[in-house]
């Protein structure tokens, strides 16, 4: 019987020759990130387990992402402790405020990441690293505080569950509408718990990494372990100039088992929405049209990425914001703020009537910059949509892609990407 | 074998609600995280030891507790402070289900056990047999028993323990 990718990485990374589903297995770490807010926390367990060296310091890697730039002063001081702290052990690479970014984007775009390889980070979107072929997988701070002293975890060999993905991307269909899809289809509360998820197939090999990013970051959001996609030419493209160590192609044997096999025909796929409070309420877009909101955010780990900055400029080009919604877009990192600018976007942005705000969590995490209130009826490209994950819990959160919030702000209504005219 | 009260919670508690947004930012700590653990998740609870007072001992739930996919160690440690010594659901979260088996508290799978239990039933939990007795309504559930590396660690009293005393003895970690 052959293995799936995740089984094939779980056993070269615990120096074995074949695993299986519900084994428990100590695997080599490549990496561990943490962040500002649970970070100091980690280092304190980890000093607390006896050691005072990270098994390895060029792959401890730290970001700056929740707490930046601080809002107020409890804040500020939490991020000073947490430099100091850094500093202290030495670490490689940390990417603070002026180089930072949300930690699940700079740990991809910096190459920390590999195909074939394991990698954990204390933050749930963790799942986002197998959008190059590596497990990803989040984790607490007591496992982070053991792998920075062992680069080792343990991982419960899981059930792997294929998503054959076909057909032809439509113009305005995004990785997210996919994601969201998904969602609506399995169900949170479904028996995807624990699960790997593999996206393979022709609208797989088709999809940017951006939008591989995008499906594997909200496989958390579906109860999943972790979500991969295995590496082809586009990963090789990716990762060339930005790898941080050698990587091996990997794939699944074709003889691999699968608990469950799901096919979605991507040619069918319209704009996709999640209905506030339940990010498994999924509907079309269609049917929400005319719908009201008066914030929209365009940001995180799941769709502030250059591609869907790209997208945003390309529907709002010389059209202006509805004057009743305020729009913020945070660019994912530092990079991908860089880029955006150099490539107009920001310009075409700001000219439409949105803020731009600093590289970071921003109000995704509802912590900072452009939390909800009460009565805000906010139409995100976000992640998550339960009460109070943006503020207030007398809020209503949309979930839907970049596409479509850049197409409905210019009416203040939900609106369909596809009858814009550009 | 451990007796006491048991909460029976609704479907779709998350960890959200367990720990509410403007506490993620505290310090991991069972005594600061359990005074207002499960503010959000029932109005009574949303004040200072509000859910604490209870003094229950267990917690019974159905799908998927603790979702939502937050993976702060504070729910976990704020259930620990308020007394809790098992919960028991159909099915777990899973980055919470990890923080569980590394702190030493059971999650135990158990099918259907919401079905049988109403809040403030007493219950009674063999960890040795997975045996959960409804005292108060006079049932009992069998559930799945828990892997050896588990019953390990919360024999160790949690992960750390059990990390800190190989690394200690010099031991690998395999």
């Amino acid at each position: 019987m052959g293995m799936t990718i995740t089984e094939k990485i779980m056993a070269q990374n615990s120096g074995r020759d074949s695993v299986k589903p519900g084994e428990l297995v100590w695997v080599d770490i490549h990496t561990v990130m943490t962040m500002d807010y649970l970070g100091k926390q980690c280092f304190s367990k980890f000093r607390s387990l006896g050691k005072t060296e990270v098994f390895d310091k060029d792959r401890v890697i730290c970001v700056s992402d929740h707490l930046v730039p601080p809002p107020n002063q409890k804040f500020a001081t939490m991020l000073n402790e947490w430099r100091e702290v850094v500093r202290e052990h030495d670490i490689t690479h940390f990417y603070d405020l002026g180089r930072q970014g949300i930690a699940h984007q700079i740990m991809v775009e910096q190459g920390h990441v590999l195909p074939g390889k394991i990698s954990i980070g204390t933050d749930s979107h963790a799942n986002t690293y197998g959008a190059v072929g590596a497990v990803g997988n989040a984790i607490g701070v007591t496992d982070a505080a053991v792998a920075m002293a062992t680069g080792k975890a343990w991982f419960r060999v899981p059930e792997s569950v294929k998503f054959h993905i076909k057909g032809e991307w439509q113009p305005w269909i995004m990785g997210k509408d996919l994601s969201l899809h998904i969602m609506g289809m399995m169900h949170w509360n479904g028996h995807l718990i624990y699960k790997t998820l593999e996206f393979e197939g022709p609208a797989i090999e088709s999809l940017d990494m951006a939008g591989r990013m995008t499906l594997c970051n909200m496989t958390v959001d579906l109860g999943a372990k972790n979500g991969i996609v295995a590496p082809d030419a586009t990963t090789q493209a990716y990762l060339k100039d930005v790898a941080k160590g050698e990587w091996e192609m990997i794939a699944s044997d074709s003889d691999a088992n699968y608990e469950a096999i799901y096919e979605v025909d991507v040619t069918n796929l319209g704009p996709t929405i999640s209905r506030p409070h339940k990010i498994d309420d999924v509907v079309e877009v269609e049917q929400l049209v005319g719908t009201k909101f008066n914030k929209a955010f365009v940001g995180t780990c799941t769709n502030g990425r250059l591609e869907d900055l790209a997208v945003l400029a390309k529907i709002l080009k010389g059209k202006q914001i509805h004057r009743n919604v305020n729009m913020i877009v945070v660019p994912a990192s530092q990079t991908v703020y860089l880029d955006a600018l150099k490539a107009g976007y920001l310009q075409t942005l700001i000219e439409a009537g949105a803020a731009i705000d600093t590289p970071s969590c921003a109000a995704c995490a509802g912590i900072h910059t452009g939390v909800a209130g009460d009565g805000d009826i906010v139409l995100s490209a976000g992640n998550r949509n339960m009460r109070g994950r943006m503020g207030s819990r007398n809020a209503e959160i949309y979930l839907t892609s970049p596409a479509v919030v850049a197409a409905s702000v210019i009416k203040g209504e939900i609106s369909d990407p596809r009858l814009v005219q550009i | 074998m451990i007796r006491g009260k048991c909460w029976v919670a609704s479907d779709y508690v998350m960890a959200y609600d367990i720990i509410i947004q403007q506490f993620w930012t505290s310090p991991i700590d069972a005594e600061e995280n359990s005074k207002w653990v499960m503010a959000g998740v029932d109005e009574a609870f949303n004040k200072e030891n509000g859910f604490k007072d209870h003094g229950y001992t267990f917690i019974v739930a159905a799908h998927n507790f603790a979702g939502g996919g937050k993976s702060i160690e504070h729910v976990i440690a704020g259930l620990m402070g308020a007394g809790i010594k098992a919960v028991f659901a159909d099915s777990f979260a899973r980055l919470q289900f990890r923080n569980a088996i590394n702190y030493g508290l059971p999650f135990i799978t158990c099918k259907d056990i919401a079905k049988g239990c109403q809040t403030g039933d007493e219950l009674e939990f063999d960890p040795d047999t997975g045996i959960i007795k409804n005292l108060s309504q006079n049932n009992s559930f069998q559930s799945v028993p828990v892997a050896p590396f588990v019953a390990e660690v919360g024999r160790e009293g949690g992960l750390m323990n059990f990390v800190r005393k190989k690394i200690a003895a010099g031991e690998e970690i395999k």
